[in-house]
């Protein structure tokens, strides 16, 4: 019997101790699950709830289904999918020229080279300057009057009497370039001080042992440096990507939020909430957005593990 | 120690946001940012205003254009809305008149009544009751740059459609731009192509499309659109207005560069204060005599105050916001940024010539059609916004742009 009793006193002390140890790891659990659901999951749960409705804001909500929806899906309604379509390029030349500019930039800087720590700075700067002041001052780059169309005079390429270029708006798709140009340039340098810090943190001893095998400099990068920070770049990718489906505020500095030229899901977004009211609409770009983001993060993250 | 240091800064957080929801004066939002040209306005009546009522005190923030629209959505969605608001007439406050979160001014308008004419708050009365202060009001102006002129041979701006397009042409020939417009703000298209609609179609029959749910299927709407493409073809519009902004087109206008420039009335103040500028403002001409004259503008009271429905001792609140709105009026009329909604009974003799010229324009108009984004609901606005950027592209003309707008809108 007492050791009957025991074994139930001894169980009930560790089902109390495990209760406890439960209830301590919820209150630690409780600052960052409030933040949770507060920051991220409430705001989302909201935006897909409000997706199906008609809604100014504010007032009564109508109930529309798959409305909202089937009205981004139809071009002649609202040109999201044009608006897509513009993301996915800027994501191409992030992937395929910003980041291979960036790899190459901090493979170049990660051997060593003279003036290391001033080309790094000089080439971060663009990331800590206001994207405000960036975009002000490509728009003086590509105003009428401004910086491309006067070299283009310069060198001939626009006569006396030729009308100006209009980069910022002629209805023909190069404002699109106008505002890529600046935030590829200005993510550049983003992109090359992670891969820099990768790039650092491979142990000198693997360089050295295959510089004493008789490999050039290229094929210590290729097949030493490279191959180690695939998780680096595995993040670039991702952050380039999903950058650029939810590229903003350098476009609304240079465009309009009403642009179809330039347009990309947050001026979309942006356009329906803010100047049409259509809160029902933004949401379901936001949801869309969200989407997008996740399964190109998912896509990305499949991709790099395939190859490891 | 410890505990007694937690428990006093307990203490301090509680106070702190006991604080936050003390009762303490009247809270007010409005868009009279430190950039805009108005701020002086506010800034002179509050600072009279707590002069007049030291135990009144009036916490006020002023909010950029485009967070405010969100912002007091939001505020209303919330039911947190402040004491007194600034807003848009027409559908803008409309919506928060229909939602019952805005106090009715009828009783309290019963003591401002011979200094706010009544056709003043057409713009924001609902079902006969009335919602809101008016401010000041602007019309489209045709300003005019009397030097270009002059180099063309002539000394006034011209009266007639005809004589303006003759003028257009003869400037074309001497090598200027007659206009300049900023294609990258859709509202400064606008404030050309209402103007040619309204002196083709009459005001009536614009205020009935914009107000009163009239069909755009209108063809002589079709013929006024082509009129303005066709200026814009002839060459009398600048090619790189497409990508300009309107700070960039109006500083161009100042240096010289057009002869014409049609925008908003409040631009009076700046065109004035600038030295050696000779400008003139005028109405657009008449295009079509036999369904518009003369007097019949584009503009009207906008700028509104209103008081929440929410407020706090609702009836005097309204009161003191009508008298805030008369003196944020009459130090806006002063300072050029606009027509006074209210009657002047103060010395304004130090009112710029340009503004005066405005004033006596209106004082000879019979008709004010209200801007077409300001009237009509947001969604709807947003659809005639991107026609009107698709005319000015050129990339839809007349009848493209009645039918898109008969299939988007009604």
């Amino acid at each position: 019997m007492f050791g009957r009793g025991h074994f139930s006193l001894g169980r009930q002390s560790i089902m109390k101790r495990k209760k406890l140890d439960g209830i301590t790891i919820f209150l630690f659990l409780l600052p960052a699950l409030v933040l949770f659901i507060g920051i991220l999951a409430a705001p989302l749960i909201s935006s897909v709830v409000n997706s199906f409705y008609q809604y100014k804001g504010f007032g009564s909500k109508t109930w529309l289904g798959w409305d909202n929806y089937k009205r981004l899906f139809d071009k002649n309604q609202i040109p999201f999918w044009d608006s897509v379509v513009h993301a996915f390029i800027l994501a191409g030349f992030s992937v395929f020229l910003q980041l291979p500019l960036a790899l190459g930039l901090a493979l170049l800087l990660g051997r060593g080279i003279k003036g290391e720590r001033f080309l790094l700075s000089v080439n971060f700067l663009p990331v800590l300057i206001s994207t405000v002041v960036i975009g002000q001052l490509w728009l003086k780059v590509f105003h009428p009057e401004g910086l491309v169309n006067s070299l283009l005079r310069v060198v001939g390429y626009l006569k006396e009497g030729d009308k100006n270029i209009q980069w910022l708006g002629d209805g023909q798709g190069k404002l699109l370039w106008a505002c890529f140009i600046p935030m590829l340039w200005q993510y550049v340098g983003y992109h090359m001080l992670l891969m820099y810090a990768g790039v650092k943190s491979v142990p000198p001893e693997l360089r050295e042992a295959a510089k004493i095998d008789g490999a050039t400099d290229w094929q210590v990068d290729r097949f030493v440096v490279i191959p180690s920070m695939k998780q680096i770049l595995k993040v670039s990718v991702i952050f380039a990507v999903t950058g650029s489906l939810k590229s903003y505020d350098l476009i609304r500095i240079m465009a309009t939020l009403q642009t179809k030229e330039a347009s990309v899901p947050s001026t979309i977004l942006m356009d329906y909430m803010t100047l049409r009211g259509e809160y029902g609409v933004a949401s379901a770009v936001a949801v869309l957005l969200i989407l997008l983001c996740f399964f190109f993060a998912i896509l990305i993250s499949a991709a790099f593990k395939e190859r490891d | 120690m410890k505990k007694f240091l937690a428990m006093l800064l307990a203490i301090v957080a509680v106070l702190g946001l006991s604080a936050c929801g003390k009762d303490d004066g009247l809270t007010m939002w409005c868009i009279a940012t430190k950039s805009d040209s108005n701020r002086h306005s506010y800034e002179a009546a509050i600072a009279d205003m707590e002069k007049k009522y030291p135990d009144t005190k009036l916490n006020w923030e002023a909010i950029e254009n485009e967070t405010y629209k969100q912002k007091i959505k939001a505020a209303v969605s919330g039911n947190n809305m402040p004491d007194i608001f600034f807003t848009w007439s027409c559908a803008f406050l409309g919506d928060f008149v229909k939602e019952d979160k805005v106090y009715c001014l009828d009783e309290a308008y019963k003591g401002f009544a011979d200094k706010l004419p009544e056709k003043m708050c057409k713009n924001t009365t609902y079902n006969g009751k009335k919602y809101g202060v008016p401010l000041t009001m602007n019309i489209v102006g045709l300003f005019a740059n009397l030097d270009i002129l002059k180099e063309v041979g002539y000394d006034d701006v011209p009266a007639t459609y005809e004589e303006l397009i003759e003028c257009c042409n003869k400037l074309v020939a001497a090598g200027k731009i007659p206009f300049g417009c900023a294609g990258k703000e859709t509202w400064c298209v606008t404030e050309y192509l209402e103007s040619i609609i309204e002196k083709s179609i009459g005001a009536k029959a614009l205020d009935d499309i914009f107000m009163n749910g009239a069909t755009w299927d209108n063809q002589d709407v079709a013929k006024a659109v082509d009129i303005f493409q066709e200026m814009i073809k002839n060459g009398y519009f600048d090619p790189d207005g497409i990508s300009l902004g309107n700070d960039d087109v109006k500083a161009n206008f100042m240096a010289g560069k057009y002869a014409f420039y049609m925008n908003g009335t409040w631009n009076c103040g700046e065109f004035a204060g600038k030295e050696g500028f000779n400008v003139k403002v005028a109405e657009f001409p008449v295009i079509d005599s036999s369904k518009a004259k003369l007097g019949q503008l584009i503009g009207g009271p906008s700028d509104t105050l209103a008081v929440a429905k929410s407020a706090k001792d609702a009836e005097n609140t309204a009161k003191y916001t009508l008298e805030l709105g008369q003196l944020i009026c009459k130090y806006g009329y002063l300072d050029g940024c606009g027509l006074p909604a209210w009657t002047v009974d103060y010395n304004a003799d130090s009112v710029n010539a340009l503004t005066k010229s405005v004033a006596e324009i209106v004082a000879k108009s019979d008709y004010m059609v209200l801007f077409g984004d300001t009237a009509m609901p947001a969604d709807e606005a947003g659809k005639y916004l991107e026609q009107v950027a698709k005319v000015y592209g050129g990339e839809v003309d007349g009848a493209g742009f009645i039918a898109a707008l008969k299939a988007a809108i009604r």
